[in-house]
């Protein structure tokens, strides 16, 4: 509960200086100096990340330096996730709209962390290290994937969707009764794809009355991972920019090893904290279905609601990310 | 029932504003460049650009010079560097160089920069480089603020002679502000002079803005 609460001050926080920035030059303008909570997140980032320089350049001569960038890495994956970022809304709205269980939102934060960090030692260790390519050709490899990246990210809300609106219009279409076919449908929708539909009456006179959410043994099920494994992908293929800029400094300093150490612990921190706000995001979700389970028949309504949104929130992610009209953190291109 | 639904509308909204927390960039920097700055005049007492000095910190530097050829090592003749200098000022126009420019409240455009080059000392690589206005003008106020309106960059003047005005008329006040130097002086200039919507983002909290009055 701290931790949720912990989550709508960050966000409310982040909310109000943005308010305050677009006032900024319209009417009195604030204090220039951001504060809060995600002025102090920024601040305690940039000192952090400014801080890995100097450590590595002082592990060429002191090896046990390369302790303290470890150290200063791990901390900077927490508070760098902390920010603002797509990847966490993108896990979150998929745990919502697929009801995945914390403990999968879990494993898909560090599933997908662990990628990120592969993804950007293979472009250092490709661009830089095999083929000694400029920043030109590193930033150019990291655009194609950042525009790669939004592109799945718009394909995969747009399956999302696609599934869920069936689930949607079907619980509009029979308001009593939905509650029951839930956990029928959400495996339909994976296995069949889009044939639910048809499976949908079907089952629905069988199961009626029986569950009201999916199985724990069905989520965790045989397919469980080919669903996640879209979502490390979508999330987990673009890199940080940061580590791209460590892994150069360290191979340039002759200690890739510890640039690949420091990616990877960052990564870690990373994992944290975006595992953090996916039980956060999953609980929410659940506190919201034992809520509207409260009213007669139109609680699945509520919950089908929710999910659809969800789901259309990654896809407009997609499409914002892709189109320019969110902004994500850029590719180091100067 | 009511208070029931009402939790959720607040679930609803909370979910809504962290993605839309997500989307706005505020992104921490990942590049420090200290900065140091010339305002152009011409004899007619126009502005006609503006020349800067940016030095990259040493991890940004060390990324650029990635791949980078040179005769010896760890030292890069102007030569060897024009190509890197070249696609730096190109990649500068995306962001419009970071520097925007309001003579008379009315903004002003550039030209692709000149005289370009890099230099590499103590480790930090300088980019040197001219903007020439499209139009040079003369103006009573005269505001430049260079910033990165996502913040990817955090641009720092530097401490000793961060600003300054190269054959300006005579009477011109030049007022340099950081971002840390608060409201206060800022109110002094008389802002709403400035005001427009299209500036209002998160970096310009952090802009440096240099301010000049003519008589």
């Amino acid at each position: 509960m701290a931790a949720s609460v912990l989550a709508v001050v960050l966000v409310l926080d982040a909310a109000a200086h943005d308010l305050m920035a677009q006032s900024a030059f319209g009417g009195p303008r604030p204090d220039s100096q951001v504060g809060g909570i995600v002025g102090w997140l920024l601040s305690r980032q940039s000192e952090f990340y400014r801080q890995m320089s100097a450590t590595i350049r002082a592990a060429r001569s002191d090896g046990t330096a390369v302790w303290t960038l470890l150290a200063i890495s791990f901390a900077y994956g927490i508070f760098h996730a902390a920010g603002p970022g797509h990847g966490k809304a993108v896990i979150s709205s998929y745990l919502v709209a697929n009801q995945e269980t914390a403990r999968r939102g879990i494993a898909l934060s560090f599933a997908s962390a662990l990628m990120q960090s592969l993804v950007a030692v293979a472009i250092v260790a490709v661009c830089a290290w095999l083929l000694n390519a400029t920043a030109k050709t590193m930033c150019g490899a990291e655009k194609a994937i950042e525009i790669a990246s939004y592109g799945l990210i718009a394909a995969f809300g747009a399956r999302l969707v696609w599934t869920k609106g069936g689930g949607f219009i079907g619980a509009l279409q029979t308001p009593g009764a939905v509650a029951a076919t839930h956990s029928h449908d959400h495996g339909h929708d994976h296995d069949h794809g889009h044939g639910q539909d048809h499976h949908h009456d079907h089952v629905h006179d069988e199961l009626c009355g029986h569950s009201h959410g999916p199985e724990p043994a069905e989520l965790a099920g045989p397919r469980g991972w080919q669903r996640g494994l879209s979502a490390i992908l979508t999330v987990g293929i673009r890199p940080c920019s940061g580590a791209i800029l460590v892994l150069v400094f360290a191979l340039a300093q002759g200690l890739f090893w510890a640039g690949i150490a420091a990616t990877f612990v960052m990564g870690l921190g990373t994992a944290i904290t975006v595992a953090i706000i996916a039980v956060v995001a999953v609980s929410a979700r659940d506190l919201a279905r034992r809520l509207s389970a409260a009213r007669d028949g139109g609680g699945a309504l509520v919950m089908r609601r929710i999910e659809f949104a969800a789901a259309g929130l990654v896809l407009l992610f997609g499409l914002g990310l892709l189109l320019g009209y969110l902004a994500a953190e850029r590719a180091t291109c100067l | 029932m009511n208070n029931a639904l009402r939790r959720l509308v607040g679930l609803v909204l909370l979910a809504g504003s962290l993605v839309l927390g997500a989307g706005t960039a505020q992104a921490h920097p990942h590049v420090w460049i200290t900065a140091m700055s010339e305002l152009i005049y011409a004899s007619d007492g126009s502005i006609t650009g503006v020349r800067h000095a940016w030095t990259f910190d040493d991890m940004y530097s060390t990324f650029a010079l990635q791949g980078i050829e040179s005769k010896i090592k760890g030292a890069y003749t102007r030569e060897e560097f024009s190509p890197l200098a070249q696609t730096n000022v190109e990649s500068l126009q995306e962001f419009g160089f970071f520097t925007f420019a309001r003579a008379d409240g009315k903004r002003q455009n550039f030209e692709q920069p000149v005289d370009y080059f890099l230099d590499y000392k103590d480790t930090m690589l300088t980019l040197h480089f001219t903007l020439p206005l499209k139009a040079p003008v003369k103006s009573k106020q005269l505001v430049v603020q260079v910033y990165d309106p996502e913040f990817f960059i955090d641009f720092k003047f530097a401490d000793d002679d961060p600003v300054a005005l190269v054959s300006a008329p005579a009477g011109c006040q030049m007022q340099f502000l950081r971002p840390n130097d608060g409201a206060a002086n800022a109110q002094k200039l008389g802002e709403g002079n400035f005001a427009n919507g299209d500036n209002s983002n998160f970096g310009a909290l952090f802009a440096n803005k240099i301010m000049v009055e003519c008589p």
